[in-house]
């Protein structure tokens, strides 16, 4: 065997092998992940809805709506970079919209994510002093933080298929 | 004398109204198809109001407009529709004064598809819960994301109609030689030889257009803020 078939034939026993690992990452674990941070984006999404709801009416109902509403998006939120695993993407074989760009462009989607949460304190804090002017700004900053990483990591076909 | 005027002169067969609807409609739905496919939604919501302004002034001028804009002169029964379409591969046929049989039902389609995607776009939940259709506040986060769907089916269903009415005008333009292009922009055709004194359109006047424009105006208006005053 020449030396550079046997380096050949090692090349692609490392990227079979690194083809393995990457295969076992998308473990059981992983995946289990994918449909409980479907609905937990959908609490959140909810959650915004039914503060802007409020906005629309022009009589907001603070501790009914608003306040719960904004606790909710705080506390999801908080937690959110740890529903997207390594092996939680496209290749996990179940339906996701998530995009192989957030484990790709890792640091930026962190980034994302971490502005997302500051959204989410400080609509808490503004759901808290009952500021309606304050609100609308603040609704608008949070889901503008939503739509920062969605444009960029989920898929866009989350628009062709219906959610059951 | 009668016979060599009316072979020269074009003959009205649109309105401004019915040509400036129809031009607003095709920027009012390509804006809207532009930013839907790219979660553009702020602005979504803006053109969604425009085309429901559009289609609810085009129906209302399908009521009391001029001639040629009116329903009851253009849309036909069956056999009407069957008499036409079995003259369809005809070269030479007489020209339909406004819309023909055939393509009154394209008009009917288009204008109900349109506005159905409209009113289930008023309902249709944003999945980050931020722009959502205004009426959207009467129903849950769930049902409005499953109207969202709907509205995205709809449309691309409104697509292929759309697609047709284009088809149907690249036929009549290279089979029959007929522009229609032309007459939708300027407002009129040439004569042919098959027309009469009555087929003349018979305009509107601009008052009633105003009063339309007033009360569809507010009733967008009142649509947007989900009539909570």
């Amino acid at each position: 065997m020449s030396v550079l078939s046997f380096r050949c034939v090692a090349a692609a026993a490392c990227v079979a092998l690194g083809v393995a690992i990457l295969k076992a990452a998308a473990g059981p674990a992983e995946v289990a992940q994918i449909k409980p941070r479907q609905d937990k984006f959908r609490d959140i999404g909810g959650a915004l809805k039914a503060i802007n709801d409020e906005l629309k009416k022009g009589r907001i109902d603070w501790d009914n709506t608003v306040v719960p509403n904004a606790q909710t998006i705080k506390d999801r939120s908080a937690y959110l970079l740890n529903w997207f695993p390594k092996g939680s993407g496209p290749e996990a074989g179940v339906k996701t919209y998530a995009l192989p760009s957030i484990w790709q462009k890792n640091e930026d989607f962190v980034k994302l994510g971490k502005a997302a949460q500051d959204e989410a304190a400080k609509l808490n804090q503004v759901a808290l002093s009952k500021n309606g002017n304050a609100l609308k700004t603040e609704v608008d900053a949070m889901g503008k933080a939503c739509k920062a990483c969605h444009d960029s990591y989920r898929s866009g076909d989350y628009e062709k298929e219906d959610e059951d | 004398m009668e016979t060599a005027f009316a072979d020269t002169t074009d003959l009205r067969v649109w309105d401004l109204p019915v040509r400036a609807l129809h031009w607003l409609l095709v920027i009012g739905i390509s804006v809207c198809w532009w930013t839907g496919i790219n979660n553009e939604l702020e602005y979504h919501l803006w053109s969604g109001y425009a085309i429901l302004w559009i289609v609810l002034m085009r129906l209302y001028w399908g009521l009391v407009g001029s001639s040629t804009a009116r329903f009851v002169n253009f849309v036909r029964g069956p056999k009407a529709i069957l008499d036409y379409a079995s003259t369809l591969h005809r070269r030479e046929t007489p020209h339909s004064h406004g819309h023909n049989a055939l393509g009154a039902i394209s008009i009917v389609v288009m204008l109900g598809l349109v506005l159905a995607v409209v009113i289930l776009g008023l309902f249709a939940v944003d999945v980050d819960g931020l722009h959502s259709g205004p009426l959207s506040s009467y129903i849950s986060f769930k049902q409005g994301r499953h109207i969202a769907h709907l509205h995205y089916y709809w449309f691309n269903i409104l697509i292929w109609v759309i697609a047709l009415h284009l088809a149907a005008v690249i036929f009549y333009f290279i089979y029959k030689r007929r522009n229609l292009i032309g007459p939708m922009i300027h407002g009129k055709r040439p004569p042919d030889a098959g027309d009469v004194a009555e087929t003349e359109m018979e305009g509107a006047p601009l008052w009633r257009f105003v009063i339309g424009a007033v009360v569809v105006t507010a009733i967008v208006y009142a649509v947007s803020i989900a009539f909570y005053f």
